[in-house]
């Protein structure tokens, strides 16, 4: 799983044109995935959020990390090592911008 | 994906929704369409619609009805509903001939007298073409900050002048609409004529200068032998585009391969020259329009009719005297030989007033020194080009002329 930490497009400030320009580098990427046949899922997420927590189930609003640190969303796709994994995400669209990568294994349990 | 999607569509939606509910509440709409693109940028990423430009106004018309909640209700009114008949006249602004006339008038608010032309370019690259604050900065050579404050001066006087997203007045149309040329020229020019590095946003402003021109073309109203004089030259200059920098390099008028000119641009520009003479009007882009013909006209850079180009510099002196006809005319002359006549042209420039272009005038002398068989003078001037030359691309350029100098002499 590729999971991708930075700070949204909006608190960057991107002008319409850089929001073209990087959309179409996400699209690139997943069809890239995807024709290789390695895309298993992703999704995007909102930067709004609400966190519960501790034994009284306490409700508490976002955001909760700097904007730096924010999980904008994460891809899984299939890989036959963390290299192999690491490779697949040199195409992250948005590094540039100060975003990172986390490549994190998911567990499958035995039947 | 369309190039530039985004940025049009945002100055078609920024315009459309002003028309609804009023330029007072510019903020909250510029505000709302990039928040769309954001939007858009997020639920994409998974698939992509059929027809991006029809996904975006769906979700700018839903966007219109949620701003027309928040706006009804800053109001203080109590129907904080919309009624669905609302949704059926919106639609109705969505239609093309709306959206065509509402970005029409928003060029026209962009060069009201009350704001400044630094006010009116910034203005109209933000509104208009979408441009954000820091492509405008970059755009414009200017700082962030310069900008961010020219764009708050704007909407703050679109508040106290009460500026609505309507047309002049008839007795006012006119003047605004040599207004609104200037301001395509000068958003042109600065493509144009700057060499920063970052060459995408020069070409950008040149495509935004042309594309207004054009809007202003279809109406029928708005259409004047400046106008299509106008088109005509920046077709005729774009068409050069690609072929004045090649490699990270500045390759001169002399140099340029005339093959990679854009012949299509120059088709249009010819035809937009052949619709200006239908009109009676004259002006300073006829005559600058003609010049650039000229260069277009000849197969090598040996056969441009210099003595042509004169004449219609000296038509210009007579319409508006300037510093930089006065220039232009120097290298004119330089080109015919007549160096006398070039010496005395340079001669009468206040260097003074040049400010950032004076490197033009000293490198002009030290082709005038060279030329007239004063090395060292040539020289002198060269240095001093480069001294006040501030743009790398341009300075590089003239350490080139320099050391061809320094080996011919």
């Amino acid at each position: 799983m590729m999971i991708f930490i930075g700070a949204s497009y909006d608190e960057l400030g991107l002008s319409p044109e850089e929001i073209q320009t990087q959309m179409g580098r996400w699209f690139a990427w997943g069809d890239k995935m995807k024709e290789q046949g390695i895309l298993r899922g992703g999704a995007a997420l909102y930067a709004t959020a609400k966190r519960v927590s501790g034994p009284d189930r306490i409700e508490s609003d976002g955001p909760f990390v700097e904007s730096k640190e924010l999980i904008g969303g994460y891809y899984t796709a299939a890989a036959d090592s963390v290299e192999e994994a690491v490779k697949i995400a040199q195409d992250y669209p948005d590094y540039h911008l100060g975003g990172t990568v986390e490549i994190r294994e998911v567990v499958k349990f035995d039947r | 994906m369309v190039d530039h999607l985004f940025r049009h569509q945002y100055g078609k939606l920024v315009a459309i929704l002003s028309k609804i509910f009023g330029l007072a509440h510019l903020e909250l709409i510029e505000d709302a369409i990039q928040d769309t693109f954001l939007q858009a940028s997020l639920k994409w990423r998974e698939a992509q619609p059929d027809n991006p430009e029809a996904w975006l106004t769906q979700a700018a018309k839903n966007r219109a009805i949620d701003l027309m909640r928040q706006i009804n209700a800053q109001r203080q009114r109590h129907e904080k509903t919309v009624h669905g008949a609302a949704t059926l006249e919106i639609n109705e602004y969505f239609l093309d001939h709306e959206v065509q006339d509402s970005q029409l008038r928003m060029l026209f608010v962009a060069c009201h007298p009350g704001f400044s032309r630094e006010e009116q370019i910034a203005f109209a690259l933000k509104a208009i073409s979408g441009f954000s604050m820091k492509e405008i900065a970059v755009a414009l050579l200017q700082k962030d900050e310069t900008i961010k404050k020219r764009l708050m001066r704007a909407r703050k006087k679109i508040q106290e002048l009460s500026i609505t997203l309507d047309y002049p007045e008839p007795n006012e149309i006119d003047g605004r609409l040599s207004a609104v040329q200037q301001i395509i020229y000068l958003i042109f020019n600065e493509g144009f004529h700057s060499t920063k590095l970052n060459q995408l946003i020069d070409k950008d402003l040149c495509g935004e200068a042309l594309r207004l021109c054009k809007l202003l073309l279809v109406k029928e109203q708005f259409r004047s032998g400046s106008l299509y004089a106008l088109f005509g030259l920046l077709c005729f200059h774009a068409s050069r585009l690609d072929s004045k920098v090649v490699d990270g390099k500045i390759v001169d008028l002399k140099h340029q391969d005339r093959s990679t000119w854009h012949f299509p641009l120059i088709v249009l520009g010819n035809d937009a020259l052949n619709k200006a003479m239908l009109y009676s009007d004259q002006s300073i882009y006829h005559l600058e329009a003609g010049i650039a013909a000229e260069h277009i006209k000849a197969i090598k850079f040996e056969n441009t009719n210099w003595q042509q180009i004169i004449d219609y510099y000296n038509e210009m002196f007579e319409l508006m005297p300037s510093d930089s006809i006065r220039l232009s005319r120097a290298i004119t002359y330089l080109q015919m030989e007549r160096l006398a006549d070039a010496k005395k042209e340079l001669d009468s420039i206040n260097a003074a007033a040049m400010s950032q272009r004076t490197y033009l005038l000293h490198g002009t002398y030290a082709e005038y020194y060279a030329k007239n068989g004063e090395p060292a003078r040539a020289l002198i001037a060269i240095d001093k080009a480069i001294c006040t030359c501030t743009n790398s691309l341009e300075r590089e350029y003239l350490e080139e002329k320099k050391a061809g100098m320094t080996r011919s002499s």
